[in-house]
């Protein structure tokens, strides 16, 4: 096992050296960019990275562009995990078999997808790669929607959020279903390590893929990725909303521990109200109005119910 | 590049990040990498921006907000100390600014054609805090 | 050593499938990403089991789709090492979109394909819809008719599908359950000789060189799209053919087993032809033997490969022949049969006079019986005597019911 990189504080983390590039085209203000920056300097390894089709696909692999400087493939929307198992198992066999080019280095195997790629289109394949106990990192990049392709609803979509193909409208609120609840599902394979990240607090987020690199098997990271274009923020203002939804517990962060242990990483000094997180997001605007303001309530009751959840399991040692 | 025949190029559309030999890409940094040309680090996006940001050194604190936060790998900070913006690779979004924690800021937005030094002449004075 | 090499008698009875899974034993693969699915999974199964007993030292990673199988492979392929697996018709066509991701990103992957119907009606014995779906996926495709062919064509994908100026991935198809599940004698090579041959993998453009990192599966769009094409299908065109003559050649010389990129048989005096894969071409031969006692000139030809289609090299086999036969494993549904087209155009661009007539035939599994071939011999010679075919273009074999037939 390599040795943890030492991230004391930020003035320490900002001698890194990143591997990831500029003139990439993300839109300004995207905070993919900052996860991925996050994870990859996380570490001084080598990396072996794969993005499921996606924005970060789509815009850091235009050819004749690449923004990666560690080796990069996408396959499809929905095998970027096992594309990733796959060059892990040839790592396995080659060094079985002794054809390591560098037999010394110990490269981390990482998949980057969105949530479509992950809760919905490419669900079968990460549970595929968990449950063989692949040595590789599953990151999510959270953005609650198919923000490449304009802002469909995906099954991490929030209730009352307006996308696409769960508009708001005269009659409906926009979409209708909760949230998937993935860090269960994924804790459930018996996962070593599940956590829920914000790339705002970067500390926070930093020691949990450190510590995800630390364990052998796959591992499973939900980060929020706060969207300027489908959640409908100005865009100097992501790391704002990132605050906010932490600080609201609308994303709490924790970690679930070999599958059954869960911790909350991140408790706000002061718990804003949802009503805030929401009111500064054009996708929740139409919930202002009288007809669906029994919405917010709701929010805050679910928010408040799902804390109350995570504390008592915290408690519990479960 | 842009214009070259079906016979000009790698097979299976792969590219290079580097020309040569990269070892020890991770403690590498920009100046003292030989990126090849079709790593994206030799395009620009400067041509996004309708406001750049401009960086007063006199009030900075190092304090890193804007780089670690920058989506777009644009401040460059080295020995622990912000010293600039990449102008080829920022598109303007803003979030250095927002980030930035002192007073006056030390990192302000400007129309792409201001002229820096009178913007830098021209620098807010410290807000009082509202009590 | 962290595997055994295997004692084999020079000649063992194996059915396809598992000479099939021996050829991969022997050629070492570095990772095999399979999933079972009739009737390709004892090639899965006798995989798993040399495991087991010490044979094999690579990665076997048992996934849970035909889909993950092949991204497994595309995956494992780019790394930089020998990669295989084996999958058959619902399984292929999950695979489907993966078949053009691997060869658009030029990553050698031997896959076997042991030829099976599609649903619906659900089937699961032996036709040619599955190799007929892959024909335009950017593989090569060698076809085998016997477990010994099944055998000897791995061997042969390997070397042509990770040779530097291919670098495209290459089908082997048996026929299902007609060659993978009936065991006749099967000439081996010992595992040395048949390593030997094969080669140590020779990366290329592999993630897994930490020095040298690469980007693969980018985005080209209109302005980059098409010249990717093309230099695919440019050495597809241009580099395959040669490559497998050359393996063909130097498998001839290393085993005495001789293969040609177009099969023909009884072909230097024939009037009459039936051209056909798999297994029907042994059948084809057998017939066409007794037609010649009767007087009829015949002749088989078989299609060894597939893909690329060997165009030039069909229009000289059909030099001189009178009337051909196109004999079709797959429902063309609603047009005439790919083979019917594809000798129509050879035969078009070489102003050849021979009649060409269509035949749908064996779908699901269905016998195509010597007597069906005696029919359509006769047919042939009549369509010979006349100068012309006096059947409809496209004739349905062995279906139950009034005659059915088009064009």
């Amino acid at each position: 096992m390599s040795e943890i990189k030492k991230i004391k504080n930020l003035k320490e983390f900002s001698t890194s050296a990143d591997r990831f590039e500029g003139a990439n085209l993300l839109c300004p203000g995207c905070a993919h960019s900052i996860i991925v920056r996050e994870v990859l300097n996380a570490t001084n390894d080598d990396l072996i990275l794969s993005a499921a089709t996606g924005c970060l696909e789509v815009c850091t692999a235009v050819y004749p562009y690449t923004s990666w400087d560690a080796s990069w493939i996408h396959i499809g929307f929905e095998n970027g995990s096992t594309a990733v198992a796959g060059a892990e198992a040839m790592y396995n066999a080659l060094k079985k078999k002794g054809r390591l080019k560098q037999p010394d280095r110990e490269p981390k195997f990482v998949s980057f997808a969105g949530d479509g790629a992950s809760y919905d289109i490419g669900f079968q394949w990460i549970s595929g790669c968990f449950e063989r106990g692949h040595n590789m990192m599953h990151v999510v990049l959270d953005n609650e929607v198919y923000a490449n392709t304009g802002g469909q609803r995906s099954s991490s979509t929030p209730i009352g959020s307006s996308a696409t193909t769960s508009p708001a409208g005269r009659v409906s609120y926009g979409e209708k279903k909760n949230k998937k609840d993935m860090l269960s599902i994924m804790a459930a394979h018996g996962a070593p390590y599940v956590a829920q990240v914000a790339p705002n607090k970067w500390k926070n987020m930093v020691k949990a893929i450190q510590q995800g690199f630390a364990v052998e098997g796959p591992v499973f990271i939900n980060a929020m990725s706060a969207c300027t274009t489908e959640w409908k923020f100005a865009p100097e203002d992501t790391i704002d909303i990132s605050d906010m939804a932490t600080d609201s517990l609308v994303f709490p962060l924790y970690e679930i521990i070999d599958g059954k242990k869960l911790n909350i990483t991140y408790r706000p000094k002061n718990v804003i109200p949802v009503e805030e997180y929401l009111a500064a997001q054009g996708r929740f605007k139409h919930l202002f109005k009288d007809q669906f303001k029994y919405l917010i309530k709701e929010w805050q009751e679910r928010i408040d119910s799902n804390w109350d959840y995570l504390q008592r399991r915290e408690e519990a040692g479960v | 590049m842009e214009n070259n025949g079906w016979n000009e190029f790698e097979i299976g559309a792969m590219l290079r990040s580097f020309d040569g030999a990269a070892t020890d890409i991770a403690t590498t940094h920009q100046e003292d990498r030989n990126y090849s040309s079709s790593n994206s680090f030799t395009a620009s996006v400067a041509d996004w921006r309708i406001e750049k940001p401009l960086f007063n050194k006199d009030y900075c604190i190092d304090c890193q907000f804007c780089w670690i936060y920058c989506p777009d790998m644009s401040i460059i900070s080295r020995d622990k100390k912000m010293i600039g913006v990449d102008m080829d690779h920022c598109k303007g979004c803003g979030i250095c600014v927002e980030v930035c924690p002192t007073n006056p800021k030390s990192l302000l937005m400007f129309a792409e054609q201001q002229n820096e030094e009178e913007a830098l002449a021209a620098w807010p004075e410290k807000e009082e805090k509202e009590k | 050593m962290a595997f055994d090499k295997m004692e084999l008698r020079d000649i063992e009875v194996w059915d396809g499938n598992f000479a099939a899974a021996q050829a991969m034993r022997q050629a070492q693969i570095d990772v095999v990403a399979a999933y079972p699915i009739t009737p390709s999974t004892p090639i899965v199964e006798g995989y798993a089991k040399f495991l087991a007993d010490g044979y094999v030292e690579g990665e076997f990673v048992m996934v849970e789709s035909e889909h993950a199988a092949m991204s497994g492979c595309i995956g494992a392929a780019a790394a930089g090492g020998r990669v295989a697996t084996a999958t058959s018709s619902q399984g292929f066509a999950l695979m489907v979109e993966t078949l053009y991701q691997s060869s658009g990103m030029r990553l050698p992957i031997v896959l076997n394909v042991v030829n099976r119907a599609l649903a619906a009606p659900l089937n699961v014995n032996g036709d040619h819809s599955d190799m007929y779906l892959g024909r335009d996926s950017g593989w090569i495709q060698l076809d085998a008719y016997s477990p010994q062919e099944a055998y000897d064509l791995n061997f042969i994908a390997f070397r042509v599908s990770e040779d530097h100026d291919v670098r495209l991935p290459c089908m082997v198809h048996q026929d299902g359950f007609m060659t993978s599940h009936t065991a006749q004698g099967v000439k081996t090579l010992t595992d040395d000789v048949a390593y030997g041959f094969v080669g140590e993998y020779k990366p290329m453009n592999d993630m897994l060189d930490l020095d040298h990192p690469v980007t693969h599966g980018v985005q080209t769009e209109e302005d980059w799209h098409f010249e990717h094409k093309a230099r695919q299908h440019n050495d597809l065109m241009t580099k395959v053919m040669p490559k497998i003559q050359e393996v063909f050649d130097d498998f001839e010389k290393l085993s005495g087993r001789k293969y040609n990129i177009v099969e023909g048989y009884d072909m230097d005096d024939a009037d009459v032809a039936v051209v056909c894969m798999g297994t029907s071409v042994e059948t084809a031969r057998e017939v066409a033997g007794e037609m010649r006692e009767k007087g009829i000139k015949a002749g088989v030809i078989g299609i060894r490969v597939f893909r690329p289609f060997p165009f030039m090299e069909m229009a000289e086999a059909l030099k001189g022949i009178k009337a051909i036969a196109a004999l079709d494993r797959s429902s063309p549904n609603g047009a005439p049969g790919m083979l019917f087209n594809e000798l129509s155009g050879v035969l078009f661009s070489q102003k050849s006079d021979a009649a060409l007539s269509g035949y749908v035939y064996g779908l699901g599994g269905r016998d195509l019986t010597k007597a069906h071939l005696v029919d359509l011999y006769n047919e042939l010679q009549a369509n010979a005597d006349a100068g012309k075919v006096l059947t409809p273009l496209q004739q349905f074999i062995g279906v139950r019911g009034p005659k059915l037939s088009f064009l």
